[in-house]
């Protein structure tokens, strides 16, 4: 091999990266808060009556399932600024990269959370609803202590994975100049002149690896927590 | 701002043009996936002893790890060294003019085979045991009752997710322009950087992407529909 390979460079690149961990999770946290916010907006209209906006939003989620995240990336971060400039004369081009990465991120997520949102409150069993109204609580108790609790149980593992898959989609936001994890990653290497390149990928990598791994073993948890007491059929 | 429809309509047919490497690398990876995914799920079906746990390491690195730090680990280890192999070896090729949708198909086949095996091994694990014993009591090989009876009911459950799994192949295949692949993505990338005219650009290939990740939608849905004849009546109690 024309360069050795030093694992050393993985060693010292790590805590280098740790130091921007929590401006990745950061981002990622804000995206799950919006996009759950949007996700739900999109449930309620796609389970709701008026056809215009359960067809609205299904041709949002369509959508969205059919752009690639570095597509969508790089339209909102060009071309909201030219957008916002020419609607409200505002100039947004210097505002923080971290917005525009949450931006595009949630309407990923929300699109995802929609859907997930959608079948899981469907899975949960009409008379669960209509008892509990016709025990006397209102809609609103009805949905929170009722329907709500067996719902999110069966969103759980699918939430956990696309919890997973937006934390990794969101490593792309190095392309737009983000200085999350990734980001510091590729300046490292850029600062070397590109040298030990794939040892600082590789560190990189481990983090993520990490990161997901533990994100599942806590999804698993919380799922036996939260299905306990329930029954199942065999 | 206003649209420049007409420069948005030549990008357009400009990143068509490298719809054919797309596609191809979609297609070249699926190919080389599909019996790697399904032999990885017979091994973690079965719990082959040092090989299963290899493949569960593998499986959990490739789906816990971003794709584009797939990209960008293979794309600084693998040509230096095929470049060692090939000095070593005393070949007379030049590695470095290799085209680098090679490296592209290497990434995304290491990436989706661990999507793929895990999605055949939960469909695989829906077939019923007694299916596979009645299809050997009824003297069928093992082979063939895979083949006849196991794979065409595990591949009825699988397709939802295999169309998901393919969909986001040609989707992160957009990510290959970080390997110097002139497809889609960098044909636009090109061309915006060139004519500093981004939106335009991004919004060429957002409807190249709709259409064709919309045509999969809908042969997924066909196919499923075709197969669905198959299915067996639910049973009620």
């Amino acid at each position: 091999m024309d360069r050795p390979f030093k694992p050393a460079y993985i060693v010292e690149a790590l805590p280098r990266l740790l130091a921007y961990l929590p401006l990745t999770l950061g981002v990622a946290l804000a995206t799950v808060v919006a996009g759950s916010i949007l996700g739900l907006a999109l449930a309620k209209a796609k389970l709701g009556r008026s056809r215009v906006m359960r067809g609205l939003a299904d041709a949002y989620t369509w959508t969205l399932r059919c752009t690639p995240s570095i597509v969508l990336l790089f339209l909102v971060y060009y071309g909201l600024p030219a957008f916002a400039k020419a609607v409200f004369s505002v100039d947004i081009s210097l505002w923080h990269r971290a917005f525009f990465v949450v931006l595009t991120f949630t309407l990923f997520f929300g699109a995802t959370m929609s859907e997930l949102m959608r079948s899981a409150y469907l899975s949960v069993d009409r008379g669960q609803r209509e008892a509990a109204l016709s025990h006397g609580l209102s809609e609103f108790q009805a949905f929170r202590r009722i329907v709500l609790p067996q719902a999110a149980v069966s969103a759980l593992p699918n939430v956990a994975t696309s919890v997973v898959a937006l934390l990794k989609e969101g490593s792309l936001a190095y392309t737009i100049g983000l200085v999350d994890l990734m980001g510091q990653g590729t300046l490292i290497i850029a600062r070397r002149y590109g040298a030990w390149a794939l040892e600082t990928y590789l560190a990189a990598a481990l983090i993520y690896w990490a990161l997901t791994v533990t994100l599942e073993k806590i999804a698993k948890r919380l799922e036996r927590h939260l299905s306990r007491g329930r029954r199942s059929l065999a | 701002m206003g649209l420049d429809l007409e420069y948005l309509y030549r990008t357009f047919l400009l990143a068509l043009g490298g719809l054919p490497v797309t596609l191809g690398i979609c297609v070249a990876t699926l190919s080389l996936s599909l019996p790697l995914g399904f032999l990885l799920a017979l091994v973690g079906m079965y719990r082959v002893r040092v090989l299963g746990a290899l493949a569960s390491l593998y499986v959990s690195f490739a789906r816990g790890t971003p794709i584009v730090l797939q990209i960008l680990v293979v794309y600084s280890l693998l040509p230096s060294l095929a470049n060692a192999i090939a000095v070593n070896a005393g070949w007379n090729i030049d590695v470095f003019a290799l085209n680098p949708a090679w490296y592209a198909i290497i990434v995304f086949t290491f990436n989706t085979t661990a999507v793929l095996a895990e999605i055949m091994r939960s469909a695989l694990l829906t077939v019923d045991k007694g299916q596979l014993e009645a299809a050997l009591a009824s003297g069928l090989s093992v082979w063939q009752a895979y083949r006849r009876i196991i794979v065409p009911q595990a591949l009825l459950v699988a397709l939802p997710n295999l169309c998901n799994a393919t969909i986001n192949l040609i989707k992160g295949t957009s990510l290959a322009f970080l390997m110097a692949v002139r497809d889609v993505t960098a044909i636009a990338k090109i061309e915006a950087a060139r004519a500093y005219d981004y939106v335009e650009s991004y919004l060429a290939i957002f409807v190249i992407y709709l259409i064709v990740c919309g045509i999969t939608q809908m042969l997924f849905s066909t196919v499923e529909r075709r197969l669905g004849i198959y299915r067996a009546p639910a049973v009620s109690f």
